[in-house]
């Protein structure tokens, strides 16, 4: 549960900022998502705030900076994760498809054994 | 061959082939808490089926080992995050140890070097008291008195920063035997494999040499090469060869211009390990970039104003009468400070050589003794560009700010890096863990991790743009 601030019962920015890098150091997208709407939410209200609540937020967002900067690099952390991942699964369904019928590696042999059985029918 | 018995025989063969393969499952359970240890899966393989007058009869499966489910693209991606991230982590450690020494730390109002900034402000502002009474015996001490705080300061600043190199130094030349006892491990471990399993996944001996690379990743930056046979090379990121295959070659360390400097087959690789990564990369960066920057910028500090100071007051004549001699600083009868010869030292040895108020020059040349137009020129030094360009106080207050900022971007470095090993060792336990489906699964939580930090990011960074920027619309389209 994050602290609220003095802006109406909203999550203090730089708490939202700390808790967008924690979730997606873990990989916690349910929480990630969550966020997304908390700041969708926060973005809609602030068109109605008076003039001392936007002078308090900019106070927040000053507060904020460090811990954005840092959301910024896990964010960019993470995609270069997530290209690794996806060449990786890529490189990977390509050799599953190569290989198949063959007897390679553990997986291949499964790949293998599975049609010859569909073909018998006896085993 | 399409019998009962022969179904029967098929059906053993099955249970003995289940049998073997709930030994790998509780082998897996076995291990589930070892650390390094990699989730193995059966390998199952058809027998031979027989055919009599064209019709296949089958015969069965037979299990015939386990694979280990690990993927090396991956490993040696978490072990690069892991390089990185002890290397900034290292670093870190040290510039938190550096800042505190010119940055009071929080709930206390001095720094562990005292407060050279007010030291500055202090000796300058003692000139000023002087200008209204260039007589008094109290305010002559007084600038001597502030005049000490501030060498005082420098110097016990340099001291600490010399002795924080030195301590560096040893950790990092105490690295070398960890190196050296990994590389000579995953040698031995290379030609086991390389002997026992060439053409399989070689299981627990390969889960001992990953565990190996991954500690070793967290001393040095290193480069892996897949040979024949299984085997591997390693390298140091600049490509110096420290394992290959069954071969190891030691790190050596020698002492150069005061430091420990690493070697390999006689080759300097200082510089290489610095920039490459690991704990011992963060070391050597600490101590042969930071630290020596700092002491530069403190040398320089003290150097100009030590020679400044020096050169104002001999231009003067103090309160016995006697006038300076700025032609020859070294020598001068007026020096305040100790006067330094080279930049670099000028912070360690900087100190106060003046010792009878009297000598301090408040006058101007030729002036009478209650004249105060030189103690007004020695205050008028603070707001002089004195220090490469700057004045005292500026100079000193942005060598902080740098430090400050230097620490921040380290900080922010080693967290992104930290939550990148996190991310990989979740996707790392994924597939060592479960099937291709989970395996799936879990790339999708990245996909989606990413994709709804992303728009939290695009979001949170408009909100601020816009909060920073008082009255402009702030909601995001």
């Amino acid at each position: 549960m994050l602290e609220t601030s003095e802006r109406g019962g909203h999550p203090k920015l730089k708490d939202l900022v700390v808790e967008a890098s924690r979730a997606l150091s873990r990989l916690d997208a349910d929480r990630l998502e969550e966020l997304a709407l908390s700041c969708q939410a926060l973005n809609r209200a602030l068109t109605d705030e008076d003039a001392e609540t936007r002078a308090a937020l900019a106070f927040e967002a000053k507060d904020a900076t460090g811990d954005m900067a840092v959301f910024a690099r896990v964010l960019e952390a993470t995609r270069a994760n997530l290209n690794v991942m996806s060449r990786l699964r890529e490189l990977r369904a390509g050799r599953l498809e190569y290989r198949e019928g063959g007897l390679g590696s553990g997986l291949l042999q499964t790949v293998a054994w599975q049609r010859t059985e569909s073909a018998h029918g006896d085993n | 061959m399409g019998t009962i018995n022969s179904a029967l025989s098929i059906m053993s063969q099955a249970l003995d082939a289940d049998q073997q393969a709930l030994n790998v499952v509780a082998n897996n359970v076995a291990n589930a808490n070892t650390p390094g240890y990699t989730r193995e899966t059966p390998d199952w393989q058809e027998n031979q089926p027989i055919t009599i007058n064209g019709v296949s009869y089958g015969q069965g499966v037979t299990e015939t080992g386990a694979t280990s489910e690990r993927d090396r693209v991956l490993e040696s991606r978490l072990d690069q995050q892991q390089q990185l991230a002890a290397a900034s982590g290292t670093r870190l450690t040290a510039l938190d140890t550096l800042q505190a020494l010119f940055t009071p730390a929080s709930g206390s109002s001095s720094s562990t070097a005292g407060d050279i900034g007010s030291d500055i402000t202090s000796f300058f502002n003692s000139f000023s008291s002087l200008e209204a009474n260039p007589t008094d015996n109290a305010l002559r001490q007084s600038v001597l008195s502030t005049a000490g705080t501030l060498a005082g300061d420098i110097s016990n600043a340099a001291a600490s920063l010399n002795s924080q190199r030195s301590a560096l130094d040893q950790e990092a030349a105490g690295t070398t035997s960890q190196v050296n006892a990994l590389t000579g491990a995953i040698a031995q471990l290379n030609q086991q494999i390389q002997t026992t399993s060439p053409d399989a996944d070689a299981g627990t001996l390969e889960d001992q040499r990953q565990e190996d690379l991954s500690q070793l990743s967290q001393l040095i930056g290193i480069n892996q090469i897949t040979t024949k046979n299984n085997g591997l090379e390693i390298t140091t990121t600049s490509g110096q060869l420290l394992v290959s295959e069954g071969t190891s070659y030691q790190m050596t360390t020698g002492m150069v211009n005061g430091v420990t400097d690493f070697f390999v087959n006689n080759r300097d690789i200082t510089a290489d390990l610095a920039t490459g990564g690991g704990s011992l990369g963060g070391y050597l960066t600490a101590r042969d970039t930071d630290i020596p920057g700092a002491l530069s910028s403190l040398d320089q500090l003290a150097y100009s104003i030590s020679t400044s100071v020096n050169k104002q007051n001999n231009a003067g004549t103090d309160y016995d009468g006697v006038e300076g001699n700025v032609a020859n600083p070294a020598n001068a009868a007026l020096n305040i400070f100790s006067e330094p010869t080279a930049v670099a030292g000028s912070a360690a040895s900087m100190s106060v050589v003046m010792t009878d108020p009297n000598q301090i020059a408040a006058a101007g040349a030729g002036d009478g003794t209650g004249d105060n137009s030189n103690a007004v020129a020695m205050y008028k030094l603070s707001s002089q560009l004195i220090v490469n360009g700057e004045t005292p106080i500026n100079y000193y207050s942005n060598f902080v700010t740098t430090l400050g900022a230097t620490v921040s971007s380290v900080q922010t470095e080693n967290t992104a890096q930290n939550a990148s090993v996190t991310q990989l060792q979740t996707q790392n336990n994924a597939l060592s863990g479960v099937n291709l489906n989970d395996e799936a699964s879990s790339m999708t939580t990245l996909e989606r991790s990413y994709q709804a930090a992303s728009q939290v990011f695009t979001m949170l960074n408009n909100i601020m743009a816009s909060a920073l920027n008082l009255g402009d619309q702030t909601t995001v389209s």
